[in-house]
């Protein structure tokens, strides 16, 4: 029986692993790999105490700092968490290579993935010049007009990491601004490759073997207009990864776990969870790695009382 | 053989390679960035313009999947 079982290796996961390997606690962590959602940003540059990093090598890191811990931590990785049973006392955490845990307390930091347009032609073009990792396949686009489909910060990272690449870059935005940071928004707005157009709510994906362009309307105007394209990104955000507890705990909406934000506690006692899983209102690396902290303590004053 | 096909920034591609590296399987690299003949090449064996593919003996895989990599390299 473990005492916590920690899901994700993310900023999140990787902060409450070395936490908890720290409180000498029987700790196993389960991820499909290290670095979460950053592994394919270009740059981050808000990761406190580092200036600059690749996503990629931000992983490393992570990794790197979590095993420096290995004989206090079993880390399980490259399996995929999906299920957590309630047991009399505790619960079961079972994994998709049929690997079942015992453990006291379950944190979750599964994080999130991309959310799809929901659009006709999404499904067929998939790879055929829609994409959805702009660090990935950016060069691949080298003279090409693509179309960026949505203005938060992931969108505007996208914008420029097809900058070196693309000859014209179309940003659409469902609302009528756009929302990533300001610094980034006044690069791209500078940059005359790249047109923001707002109030854009794109319709439908068509090409024939590759993509030729979306239809969209202008949701000011009402009108419903083709654009030419030979490549499309959606960066429209996240869906939480929490399906393997959603029988389980009070999740909103968005499928979001409901927690206690002085303690992380989730609404079944046992399940904590931070980062993109929680309904934490802000997504960022640093306060999933300080919310995981906070749930790590939390954990350890519940356990000391079992 | 393997062949894979990457880009420079591919992060995807870099776990492949390292993965390949760890686990002693020999393979050649493309990059279809600089390489136009192995972008058309990767675009018509895969059917798609996604990076990473990886050609395992006639076998392709579209990006890093290590289960179907490890599948691949049994037959």
């Amino acid at each position: 029986m473990y005492d916590l079982i920690i899901i994700g290796a993310g900023p999140g996961g990787v902060a409450a692993g070395i936490y908890a390997a720290r409180k000498k606690i029987k700790v196993a962590l389960i991820a499909e790999s290290f670095g979460g959602q950053s592994l394919v940003s270009a740059d981050v540059q808000n990761w406190i105490g580092t200036k600059s990093v690749s996503g990629y090598d931000f992983g490393k890191m992570l990794e790197e700092h979590l095993k420096a811990y290995k004989d206090d931590i079993e880390i399980i990785e490259g399996e995929r968490v999906n299920g957590v049973e309630k047991l009399d006392s505790g619960f079961k955490v079972k994994t998709n290579a049929g690997k079942a845990l015992e453990t006291k307390a379950v944190l979750v930091l599964s994080g999130s993935r991309r959310r799809k347009l929901g659009v006709p032609g999404e499904k067929e073009l998939d790879g055929r010049g829609l994409a959805y990792c702009s660090i990935c396949d950016a060069p691949l686009f080298g003279g090409k007009d693509v179309a960026v489909i949505g203005g938060g910060n992931a969108g505007l990272e996208a914008v420029l990491d097809l900058d070196p690449y693309a000859k014209k870059i179309y940003l659409l935005e469902y609302s009528d601004s756009l929302k990533g940071d300001p610094v980034t928004q006044e690069k791209i707005k500078k940059n005359s490759k790249v047109e923001v157009w707002t109030n854009i709510k794109t319709t439908e994906i068509f090409g024939d073997k590759f993509v030729e362009g979306i239809k969209y309307e202008d949701l000011k105007t009402g009108d419903k207009k083709e654009l030419k394209l030979g490549g499309v990104f959606v960066e429209i955000g996240a869906i939480p990864n929490t399906e393997f507890v959603k029988d389980l705990v009070a999740t909103n909406k968005y499928g979001e776990i409901v927690v206690d934000h002085k303690t992380q506690r989730a609404s079944v006692e046992g399940i904590w969870a931070a980062g993109d899983a929680s309904d934490v209102l802000y997504k960022q690396n640093n306060i999933s790695a300080g919310d995981a902290i906070k749930a790590v303590l939390n954990i350890y004053d519940y356990l000391s009382k079992l | 053989m393997v062949k894979i096909y990457t880009t420079p920034s591919c992060v995807y591609c870099k776990q492949a390679k390292e993965y390949f590296q760890k686990n002693g399987v020999e393979y050649t690299e493309v990059d279809v960035v600089r390489d136009e003949a192995a972008r058309d090449e990767m675009i018509k064996k895969s059917g798609q313009m996604g990076v990473p593919v990886i050609d395992i003996n006639g076998q392709i895989v579209i990006g890093f999947n290590q289960k179907q990599v490890e599948k691949a390299l049994k037959k």
